[in-house]
């Protein structure tokens, strides 16, 4: 009985077989998520817990040691500091630089303030994607509190990304810096609108690709960009970044430049996402 | 039995490594891609067939829960099984340089599909810059990762074998 059915195992019949099975799925999932979204839930309900207890050992073993740097660190200064009269300057230096992160903070806090509607809700990012072409990344929120597909995702006061993909208890964002990610933006001041690409030739930088369709819009070095009101998806007057090394291009038409943007990207670890869509 | 769960435990972990850890063991924004040694030295070492479900399994895991298109990478890392199972009782265990050479160019032509199709089609054509700036050192990164783990991952092979189908050792 089991010899009739040896042909089967072969591995030639087995790659053949197997081929047209990821072929079917590459075609469906052109056209729809309705054959894969079962499987996917069922395997992330698998997945996630465990990415959540290893997430917890790393945060717990890079704040332990980080606690170690502090320390050797503060004894470094301390030996520094015994020798050195001019301790005081150099706390006064410090106060300075608090103060200006407080105007800074300060503005932020007013540009959060005039978009006061929104709710949020809190997550924290589980795992980043696989491969080194993208960056996107899971939160540990899904469809059961609330979040659907198209909705924006901010940081620290800036934006960070748009949900693509909802399972019922993990999203996936994918970030503005992401190759594949179009924001349309406006400078805050004179409402001059711009267009926000993303770029993975910028990875070691850390900026973005931003370009203005009108030559005349005047634009300076750390102008405020903020996403636009004719955006379909972003809503509006979520701060993306700050302008950098605008210049017109070469075909007397346009200008392009940077954006440093207002999140950080190198390390995020928890998200807001806003449960409203445009 | 115990030897597919003991396959699927590893695949999974290596995975979890890659997706929670990846951001922590990158070298200048590139992690090492752990997911593609599974089928290559399971192919190597124990056929085209093993080959085949084991890079079916993690290629699986590696689109489900990230990409849109389901069944690209499956593809992929089930050929690489296959290729690197058509060298099966050729080379010995102990000859590390063969598989690591099916390895470099499982992950070459992978990575390179994956450009192929997602940057060269959307008009990005500057192909020298990806390829010295993402696709090489990931592939160097994920030899070294490899060099590393290839003494337990045999070891781990030979405790999951079965007796009745346990490889030949010594010839002579």
């Amino acid at each position: 009985m089991k010899k009739k059915y040896d042909f089967l195992f072969t591995s030639k019949s087995l790659l053949i077989g197997f081929t047209a099975f990821c072929l079917l799925f590459i075609g469906v999932s052109f056209f729809t998520d309705k054959l894969v979204t079962p499987l996917r839930t069922i395997v992330s309900t698998v997945i996630v817990p465990f990415q959540k207890g290893m997430n917890n050992i790393g945060l717990w073993t890079s704040d332990k040691a980080a606690t170690l740097q502090e320390i050797s660190e503060v004894m470094q200064k301390n030996v520094a500091l015994q020798g050195q009269v001019d301790a005081l300057v150099e706390e006064n230096n410090q106060l300075k630089q608090d103060s200006y992160e407080l105007t800074r903070l300060r503005d932020l806090y007013e540009l959060d303030e005039k978009y006061p509607g929104y709710t949020k809700v809190g997550a924290r990012v589980i795992a980043s994607s696989p491969d080194n072409w993208f960056s996107t990344f899971k939160i540990d929120k899904g469809s059961d509190d609330g979040i659907e597909v198209d909705m924006n995702v901010i940081a620290g006061g800036g934006l960070v990304g748009i949900v693509t993909q909802v399972d019922s208890t993990t999203a996936t964002v994918r970030s503005i810096v992401d190759d594949n990610s179009n924001v349309s933006g406006m400078l805050i001041n004179t409402s001059e609108l711009c267009m926000i690409k993303g770029d993975l030739k910028l990875m070691d930088s850390g900026l973005i690709h931003v370009t203005f369709s009108d030559k005349s819009s005047v634009v300076r070095d750390g102008d405020k960009i903020v996403t636009s009101n004719i955006s379909t998806k972003y809503l509006e007057g979520i701060l993306v970044g700050y302008l950098k090394d605008v210049k017109v291009d070469s075909n007397n038409l346009s200008q392009s430049g940077y954006l440093e943007p207002a999140v950080n990207f190198e390390h995020l670890q928890e998200v807001l996402v806003i449960l409203e869509k445009k | 039995m115990k030897r597919k769960i003991g396959e699927l435990i590893l695949i999974v972990f290596l995975y979890l490594i890659q997706s929670t850890y990846g951001r922590y063991i990158e070298i200048g924004g590139i992690t090492p891609n752990l997911l593609i040694i599974v089928p290559v030295l399971f192919g190597f070492l124990n056929g085209k067939n093993e080959g085949i479900y084991v890079g079916l399994v993690s290629g699986l895991l590696y689109d489900l829960l990230f990409n849109n298109i389901i069944g690209f990478t499956a593809l992929i890392f089930m050929y690489v099984g296959y290729f690197a199972g058509c060298y099966y009782k050729k080379y010995e265990e102990s000859e590390m340089l063969f598989p690591l050479l099916i390895l470099f160019i499982g992950n070459m032509s992978f990575e390179l599909i994956a450009y192929i199709g997602n940057f060269l089609l959307h008009n990005k054509l500057d192909i020298l810059y990806y390829m010295t700036r993402i696709v090489i050192p990931e592939v160097v990164y994920t030899i070294f990762v490899t060099i590393i783990i290839y003494k337990p991952l045999v070891f781990l092979n030979a405790k999951l074998e079965s007796k009745g189908r346990r490889r030949v050792k010594n010839f002579d």
